[in-house]
Protein backbone atom coordinates (compact mmCIF):
# COMPACT_ATOMS: atom_id res chain seq x y z
CA UNK A 1 0.00 0.00 0.00
CA UNK A 2 3.12 2.42 0.83
CA UNK A 3 4.40 2.02 -2.33
CA UNK A 4 1.58 2.16 -4.21
CA UNK A 5 1.09 5.63 -2.69
CA UNK A 6 4.48 6.44 -3.14
CA UNK A 7 4.27 5.84 -6.80
CA UNK A 8 1.12 7.45 -7.20
CA UNK A 9 2.34 10.63 -5.94
CA UNK A 10 5.50 10.31 -7.94
CA UNK A 11 3.47 10.17 -10.96
CA UNK A 12 1.52 12.77 -10.05
CA UNK A 13 4.51 15.33 -9.88
CA UNK A 14 5.54 14.19 -13.50
CA UNK A 15 2.09 14.06 -14.68
CA UNK A 16 1.16 17.73 -13.25
CA UNK A 17 3.71 20.01 -14.97
CA UNK A 18 2.48 18.10 -18.17
CA UNK A 19 -0.69 18.27 -17.64
CA UNK A 20 -0.47 22.53 -17.58
CA UNK A 21 1.57 22.51 -20.24
CA UNK A 22 -0.96 20.48 -22.54
CA UNK A 23 -4.01 22.88 -21.48
CA UNK A 24 -1.92 25.58 -22.74
CA UNK A 25 -1.60 23.45 -25.58
CA UNK A 26 -4.95 22.52 -26.09
CA UNK A 27 -6.20 26.19 -26.27
CA UNK A 28 -3.97 27.07 -28.68
CA UNK A 29 -4.75 24.54 -30.81
CA UNK A 30 -8.56 25.19 -29.87
CA UNK A 31 -7.47 28.72 -31.34
CA UNK A 32 -6.24 27.53 -34.51
CA UNK A 33 -9.12 24.91 -35.05
CA UNK A 34 -11.22 27.76 -35.14
CA UNK A 35 -9.37 29.42 -37.77
CA UNK A 36 -9.53 26.71 -39.99
CA UNK A 37 -11.69 26.23 -43.20
CA UNK A 38 -14.19 23.76 -42.35
CA UNK A 39 -15.69 21.31 -45.27
CA UNK A 40 -18.36 19.31 -43.35
CA UNK A 41 -20.45 16.48 -45.82
CA UNK A 42 -20.19 14.21 -48.57
CA UNK A 43 -18.20 15.43 -51.42
CA UNK A 44 -18.70 13.58 -55.20
CA UNK A 45 -17.23 15.02 -58.48
CA UNK A 46 -19.44 17.14 -60.12
CA UNK A 47 -20.20 14.70 -62.69
CA UNK A 48 -21.25 12.19 -60.75
CA UNK A 49 -24.08 13.86 -59.37
CA UNK A 50 -27.42 12.18 -59.15
CA UNK A 51 -25.72 9.15 -59.73
CA UNK A 52 -28.69 6.90 -60.24
CA UNK A 53 -28.71 2.77 -59.33
CA UNK A 54 -27.54 1.77 -62.83
CA UNK A 55 -24.68 3.54 -61.49
CA UNK A 56 -24.84 5.85 -64.17
CA UNK A 57 -23.93 9.90 -63.93
CA UNK A 58 -26.81 11.84 -65.57
CA UNK A 59 -24.88 14.85 -65.90
CA UNK A 60 -23.06 13.60 -68.12
CA UNK A 61 -25.54 12.14 -70.39
CA UNK A 62 -27.19 15.47 -70.29
CA UNK A 63 -23.62 17.04 -71.24
CA UNK A 64 -22.85 14.31 -74.48
CA UNK A 65 -26.67 15.02 -75.30
CA UNK A 66 -26.29 19.13 -75.65
CA UNK A 67 -22.67 18.35 -77.30
CA UNK A 68 -20.78 20.09 -74.14
CA UNK A 69 -17.73 18.61 -74.57
CA UNK A 70 -16.11 21.00 -71.71
CA UNK A 71 -18.17 19.26 -69.41
CA UNK A 72 -16.64 15.99 -70.31
CA UNK A 73 -12.94 17.42 -70.19
CA UNK A 74 -14.43 17.52 -66.27
CA UNK A 75 -14.97 13.99 -66.50
CA UNK A 76 -11.87 11.85 -64.47
CA UNK A 77 -9.94 14.78 -65.85
CA UNK A 78 -7.18 13.76 -63.16
CA UNK A 79 -6.41 10.57 -65.82
CA UNK A 80 -3.89 12.32 -67.22
CA UNK A 81 -6.16 12.32 -70.68
CA UNK A 82 -5.53 15.75 -71.03
CA UNK A 83 -1.38 16.08 -70.06
CA UNK A 84 1.34 16.84 -72.60
CA UNK A 85 2.69 13.38 -72.58
CA UNK A 86 6.11 13.08 -74.23
CA UNK A 87 7.11 10.54 -76.46
CA UNK A 88 8.07 7.42 -74.04
CA UNK A 89 4.70 8.91 -72.32
CA UNK A 90 2.87 9.01 -75.08
CA UNK A 91 4.08 5.46 -76.01
CA UNK A 92 3.40 4.21 -71.62
CA UNK A 93 0.06 5.57 -71.88
CA UNK A 94 -1.26 3.63 -74.61
CA UNK A 95 0.21 0.72 -73.69
CA UNK A 96 -1.74 0.68 -70.46
CA UNK A 97 -5.08 1.76 -72.14
CA UNK A 98 -4.56 -0.99 -74.53
CA UNK A 99 -4.41 -3.08 -71.68
CA UNK A 100 -7.23 -2.09 -68.99
CA UNK A 101 -9.88 -4.09 -71.05
CA UNK A 102 -11.34 -6.15 -68.55
CA UNK A 103 -8.76 -5.71 -66.23
CA UNK A 104 -9.86 -5.85 -62.46
CA UNK A 105 -8.54 -2.55 -60.27
CA UNK A 106 -7.53 -3.05 -56.47
CA UNK A 107 -9.21 0.60 -55.77
CA UNK A 108 -8.93 4.23 -57.63
CA UNK A 109 -5.47 4.92 -55.37
CA UNK A 110 -4.56 8.39 -56.05
CA UNK A 111 -4.73 10.96 -57.64
CA UNK A 112 -8.08 9.03 -58.97
CA UNK A 113 -9.70 9.12 -55.73
CA UNK A 114 -10.04 12.93 -55.64
CA UNK A 115 -11.85 12.48 -59.33
CA UNK A 116 -13.96 8.88 -58.70
CA UNK A 117 -17.46 8.05 -58.37
CA UNK A 118 -17.47 7.82 -54.62
CA UNK A 119 -17.82 10.40 -52.73
CA UNK A 120 -15.03 12.10 -50.12
CA UNK A 121 -15.17 13.21 -46.76
CA UNK A 122 -12.56 15.88 -45.46
CA UNK A 123 -11.32 15.77 -41.64
CA UNK A 124 -9.53 19.25 -40.96
CA UNK A 125 -7.55 19.39 -37.96
CA UNK A 126 -4.39 21.88 -37.34
CA UNK A 127 -1.64 19.58 -37.70
CA UNK A 128 -2.91 16.88 -40.23
CA UNK A 129 -5.98 16.84 -42.85
CA UNK A 130 -7.62 13.37 -43.36
CA UNK A 131 -9.55 12.78 -46.70
CA UNK A 132 -11.15 9.39 -47.13
CA UNK A 133 -13.73 7.37 -49.42
CA UNK A 134 -15.98 4.92 -49.35
CA UNK A 135 -13.69 2.46 -50.06
CA UNK A 136 -11.44 2.44 -47.43
CA UNK A 137 -8.42 4.83 -49.21
CA UNK A 138 -7.06 7.44 -47.29
CA UNK A 139 -4.79 10.33 -47.31
CA UNK A 140 -3.29 11.75 -44.30
CA UNK A 141 -1.59 15.06 -44.96
CA UNK A 142 0.68 16.65 -42.85
CA UNK A 143 0.13 20.55 -42.13
CA UNK A 144 2.09 20.73 -39.28
CA UNK A 145 4.78 22.92 -40.62
CA UNK A 146 6.76 20.00 -41.44
CA UNK A 147 8.97 19.30 -44.33
CA UNK A 148 8.60 16.74 -46.50
CA UNK A 149 10.45 13.46 -45.89
CA UNK A 150 13.76 12.86 -46.58
CA UNK A 151 13.43 10.68 -49.80
CA UNK A 152 15.59 8.42 -48.44
CA UNK A 153 12.82 8.09 -45.99
CA UNK A 154 10.03 7.70 -48.19
CA UNK A 155 9.29 5.34 -50.92
CA UNK A 156 6.70 4.66 -53.78
CA UNK A 157 3.33 3.88 -52.13
CA UNK A 158 -0.47 4.15 -53.64
CA UNK A 159 -1.78 7.15 -51.72
CA UNK A 160 2.16 9.00 -52.00
CA UNK A 161 3.48 10.83 -49.12
CA UNK A 162 1.54 14.28 -48.69
CA UNK A 163 2.14 17.69 -46.64
CA UNK A 164 0.63 20.60 -47.28
CA UNK A 165 -0.30 23.89 -45.52
CA UNK A 166 -2.95 26.41 -46.06
CA UNK A 167 -2.52 30.19 -47.73
CA UNK A 168 -5.83 31.38 -46.25
CA UNK A 169 -8.79 29.71 -46.79
CA UNK A 170 -6.49 27.33 -49.50
CA UNK A 171 -4.93 24.20 -48.61
CA UNK A 172 -2.21 23.53 -50.79
CA UNK A 173 -0.61 20.34 -50.77
CA UNK A 174 2.37 18.69 -52.14
CA UNK A 175 2.40 14.41 -52.74
CA UNK A 176 5.25 12.44 -54.28
CA UNK A 177 6.52 9.04 -54.41
CA UNK A 178 3.43 7.55 -55.67
CA UNK A 179 3.57 4.53 -56.82
CA UNK A 180 2.58 4.15 -60.88
CA UNK A 181 -1.25 4.87 -60.37
CA UNK A 182 -2.06 2.62 -63.05
CA UNK A 183 -0.92 -0.02 -61.69
CA UNK A 184 -3.49 0.25 -59.01
CA UNK A 185 -6.66 1.41 -61.48
CA UNK A 186 -6.45 0.69 -65.03
CA UNK A 187 -7.93 4.63 -65.63
CA UNK A 188 -5.34 6.19 -63.70
CA UNK A 189 -2.07 8.03 -65.17
CA UNK A 190 0.62 6.05 -65.98
CA UNK A 191 2.92 8.75 -63.85
CA UNK A 192 6.35 7.48 -62.84
CA UNK A 193 7.10 7.66 -59.22
CA UNK A 194 9.16 10.68 -59.81
CA UNK A 195 6.12 12.89 -60.57
CA UNK A 196 5.31 15.66 -58.00
CA UNK A 197 1.45 16.50 -57.76
CA UNK A 198 0.56 19.84 -55.95
CA UNK A 199 -3.12 20.34 -55.29
CA UNK A 200 -4.65 23.74 -54.22
CA UNK A 201 -8.37 22.99 -52.93
CA UNK A 202 -10.93 25.99 -51.75
CA UNK A 203 -14.58 26.38 -51.01
CA UNK A 204 -16.50 28.77 -53.37
CA UNK A 205 -19.74 28.53 -52.39
CA UNK A 206 -21.41 25.07 -52.24
CA UNK A 207 -18.50 24.05 -54.47
CA UNK A 208 -15.14 22.72 -53.91
CA UNK A 209 -12.66 23.46 -56.01
CA UNK A 210 -9.50 21.91 -56.68
CA UNK A 211 -6.82 23.41 -59.30
CA UNK A 212 -3.73 20.14 -60.14
CA UNK A 213 -0.60 20.52 -61.46
CA UNK A 214 1.52 17.26 -62.11
CA UNK A 215 5.07 17.47 -62.82
CA UNK A 216 6.58 14.08 -64.45
CA UNK A 217 10.06 14.96 -65.98
CA UNK A 218 9.84 11.07 -67.08
CA UNK A 219 6.92 11.18 -68.95
CA UNK A 220 5.19 14.32 -69.21
CA UNK A 221 6.96 17.33 -71.39
CA UNK A 222 5.30 19.96 -69.79
CA UNK A 223 3.25 20.02 -66.81
CA UNK A 224 -0.01 19.23 -66.43
CA UNK A 225 -2.78 22.06 -65.15
CA UNK A 226 -6.67 20.73 -64.52
CA UNK A 227 -9.38 20.89 -62.53
CA UNK A 228 -11.68 18.96 -60.03
CA UNK A 229 -14.81 20.07 -58.42
CA UNK A 230 -16.62 18.80 -56.04
CA UNK A 231 -20.05 19.24 -55.12
CA UNK A 232 -22.71 17.47 -51.83
CA UNK A 233 -25.06 15.37 -53.38
CA UNK A 234 -28.18 14.05 -51.36
CA UNK A 235 -28.96 10.89 -49.61
CA UNK A 236 -25.35 10.50 -47.31
CA UNK A 237 -25.80 10.59 -43.77
CA UNK A 238 -22.63 9.07 -42.91
CA UNK A 239 -19.67 7.31 -44.54
CA UNK A 240 -19.60 3.74 -44.88
CA UNK A 241 -16.61 1.98 -46.13
CA UNK A 242 -16.96 -1.46 -48.15
CA UNK A 243 -14.12 -3.18 -49.58
CA UNK A 244 -13.47 -3.44 -53.45
CA UNK A 245 -14.16 -7.04 -53.25
CA UNK A 246 -16.29 -7.53 -56.29
CA UNK A 247 -15.11 -6.57 -59.34
CA UNK A 248 -16.27 -8.77 -62.05
CA UNK A 249 -14.99 -6.32 -64.77
CA UNK A 250 -14.16 -9.05 -67.67
CA UNK A 251 -13.37 -8.69 -71.28
CA UNK A 252 -15.35 -11.30 -73.96
CA UNK A 253 -12.69 -10.23 -76.97
CA UNK A 254 -14.56 -7.96 -78.14
CA UNK A 255 -16.06 -5.84 -75.23
CA UNK A 256 -15.65 -5.58 -71.56
CA UNK A 257 -17.95 -7.34 -69.91
CA UNK A 258 -19.55 -9.33 -66.06
CA UNK A 259 -17.64 -12.05 -64.93
CA UNK A 260 -19.88 -14.96 -64.83
CA UNK A 261 -21.12 -15.51 -61.34
CA UNK A 262 -21.37 -19.51 -60.85
CA UNK A 263 -24.84 -20.99 -59.89
CA UNK A 264 -25.05 -22.61 -56.54
CA UNK A 265 -26.64 -25.68 -56.48
CA UNK B 1 -47.18 -20.74 -68.65
CA UNK B 2 -43.99 -20.99 -67.24
CA UNK B 3 -42.97 -20.14 -63.09
CA UNK B 4 -41.89 -16.99 -64.20
CA UNK B 5 -41.12 -17.08 -68.11
CA UNK B 6 -39.44 -13.66 -69.78
CA UNK B 7 -41.58 -10.86 -69.89
CA UNK B 8 -40.87 -9.12 -73.05
CA UNK B 9 -37.35 -9.81 -74.51
CA UNK B 10 -35.68 -7.26 -76.44
CA UNK B 11 -36.92 -3.48 -77.47
CA UNK B 12 -35.55 -1.33 -79.83
CA UNK B 13 -34.81 1.87 -77.62
CA UNK B 14 -32.92 4.32 -79.26
CA UNK B 15 -34.59 7.69 -77.95
CA UNK B 16 -32.79 6.73 -74.57
CA UNK B 17 -30.17 9.10 -73.59
CA UNK B 18 -26.45 7.21 -73.14
CA UNK B 19 -25.75 6.71 -69.83
CA UNK B 20 -21.44 6.81 -68.70
CA UNK B 21 -20.21 4.75 -65.71
CA UNK B 22 -17.22 5.76 -63.81
CA UNK B 23 -15.79 2.66 -63.03
CA UNK B 24 -15.28 1.04 -66.39
CA UNK B 25 -16.85 1.88 -69.75
CA UNK B 26 -20.28 1.43 -70.13
CA UNK B 27 -19.65 0.69 -74.28
CA UNK B 28 -20.24 -3.02 -72.24
CA UNK B 29 -23.81 -2.74 -72.13
CA UNK B 30 -26.40 -2.04 -75.37
CA UNK B 31 -27.79 1.22 -74.39
CA UNK B 32 -30.38 1.20 -77.31
CA UNK B 33 -31.80 -1.88 -76.00
CA UNK B 34 -33.62 -3.18 -73.22
CA UNK B 35 -34.73 -6.51 -71.83
CA UNK B 36 -37.47 -6.75 -69.31
CA UNK B 37 -37.07 -10.30 -66.91
CA UNK B 38 -39.44 -11.14 -64.15
CA UNK B 39 -37.39 -13.78 -61.93
CA UNK B 40 -36.07 -14.57 -58.40
CA UNK B 41 -33.65 -13.10 -56.56
CA UNK B 42 -30.84 -15.56 -55.51
CA UNK B 43 -28.33 -13.17 -54.14
CA UNK B 44 -28.18 -9.17 -53.77
CA UNK B 45 -24.13 -8.58 -54.01
CA UNK B 46 -24.27 -5.41 -51.97
CA UNK B 47 -20.60 -4.90 -53.11
CA UNK B 48 -17.88 -2.33 -54.54
CA UNK B 49 -16.93 -1.43 -57.08
CA UNK B 50 -20.35 -2.45 -58.44
CA UNK B 51 -23.60 -4.05 -56.72
CA UNK B 52 -25.25 -7.16 -58.51
CA UNK B 53 -28.72 -8.57 -58.50
CA UNK B 54 -27.80 -12.39 -59.06
CA UNK B 55 -31.47 -13.45 -60.32
CA UNK B 56 -32.61 -16.96 -61.73
CA UNK B 57 -34.88 -16.68 -64.71
CA UNK B 58 -37.33 -19.45 -65.97
CA UNK B 59 -37.11 -19.37 -70.03
CA UNK B 60 -40.00 -20.96 -72.00
CA UNK B 61 -38.49 -24.62 -72.24
CA UNK B 62 -37.87 -24.58 -68.93
CA UNK B 63 -34.61 -23.87 -68.91
CA UNK B 64 -33.17 -21.42 -65.69
CA UNK B 65 -30.92 -19.49 -66.58
CA UNK B 66 -28.95 -16.80 -63.98
CA UNK B 67 -28.71 -13.27 -65.11
CA UNK B 68 -26.27 -10.68 -63.81
CA UNK B 69 -27.93 -7.49 -63.29
CA UNK B 70 -25.29 -4.51 -62.26
CA UNK B 71 -25.91 -1.83 -60.27
CA UNK B 72 -23.54 1.40 -59.00
CA UNK B 73 -21.89 0.85 -55.86
CA UNK B 74 -23.30 0.57 -52.54
CA UNK B 75 -22.56 4.13 -51.23
CA UNK B 76 -24.59 5.71 -54.25
CA UNK B 77 -27.14 3.09 -53.52
CA UNK B 78 -27.61 4.03 -50.21
CA UNK B 79 -28.37 7.67 -51.25
CA UNK B 80 -30.66 6.78 -53.28
CA UNK B 81 -32.80 4.76 -50.46
CA UNK B 82 -31.62 1.22 -50.96
CA UNK B 83 -30.27 -1.29 -48.36
CA UNK B 84 -28.43 -5.23 -48.69
CA UNK B 85 -31.84 -6.24 -47.66
CA UNK B 86 -33.86 -4.27 -50.18
CA UNK B 87 -34.13 -7.50 -52.18
CA UNK B 88 -34.20 -10.40 -50.64
CA UNK B 89 -33.09 -14.08 -51.81
CA UNK B 90 -36.43 -15.51 -53.39
CA UNK B 91 -37.93 -12.57 -54.25
CA UNK B 92 -39.72 -12.32 -57.63
CA UNK B 93 -39.23 -9.37 -59.15
CA UNK B 94 -39.29 -7.44 -62.44
CA UNK B 95 -35.87 -6.08 -63.96
CA UNK B 96 -35.72 -3.29 -67.17
CA UNK B 97 -31.90 -3.22 -67.96
CA UNK B 98 -29.58 -2.59 -70.84
CA UNK B 99 -28.17 -5.65 -71.83
CA UNK B 100 -24.52 -6.83 -72.33
CA UNK B 101 -23.14 -6.42 -75.61
CA UNK B 102 -21.78 -9.93 -75.68
CA UNK B 103 -25.52 -11.64 -75.22
CA UNK B 104 -23.78 -13.25 -72.45
CA UNK B 105 -26.95 -12.97 -69.45
CA UNK B 106 -26.32 -9.23 -67.75
CA UNK B 107 -27.20 -6.35 -68.02
CA UNK B 108 -27.27 -2.62 -66.48
CA UNK B 109 -30.51 -1.75 -63.98
CA UNK B 110 -32.57 0.27 -65.22
CA UNK B 111 -35.44 -0.28 -62.80
CA UNK B 112 -36.65 -2.86 -61.10
CA UNK B 113 -40.18 -3.94 -59.67
CA UNK B 114 -41.99 -5.85 -57.03
CA UNK B 115 -43.78 -8.70 -58.01
CA UNK B 116 -46.65 -6.80 -57.75
CA UNK B 117 -45.31 -4.03 -60.24
CA UNK B 118 -44.83 -1.59 -57.92
CA UNK B 119 -41.38 0.24 -58.35
CA UNK B 120 -38.41 -0.54 -56.13
CA UNK B 121 -35.85 1.62 -57.46
CA UNK B 122 -34.91 3.51 -60.96
CA UNK B 123 -32.61 4.99 -62.97
CA UNK B 124 -35.24 7.40 -64.50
Amino acid sequence: MRWTAIAALALAAIVAPASAQDSMDQAARTEKFAELPYWPGYWVSEYTIGTTIGGAAPALAEARERGDTSFFRNFMSLNGGGASWNEEGRARLAEVRAAARGRKADGWGFPMMMNAATPIVFAITPELVIITNSYGETRHIYTDGRPMPDELDMWPTVYGTSVGHWEGDTLVIETRMVSTPSDYFHGAPPYSEDAVYVERLRLEGDRLIGDYTVTDPTYLSEPFHTQVSWLRDEGFDRMIQIDWDNDRTSFDGEFNTIEAEAVED
Amino acid sequence: MNKFGILAAVAGLGMLAPTVQAHHSNAMFDTSREVNMRGVVREFQWSNPHAYIQMVVTEEDGTETEWSMEMGAPMYLYARGWRPRTLRPGSVINVRAHPLRSGEPGGVVVDVTDADGNEIGTNQ
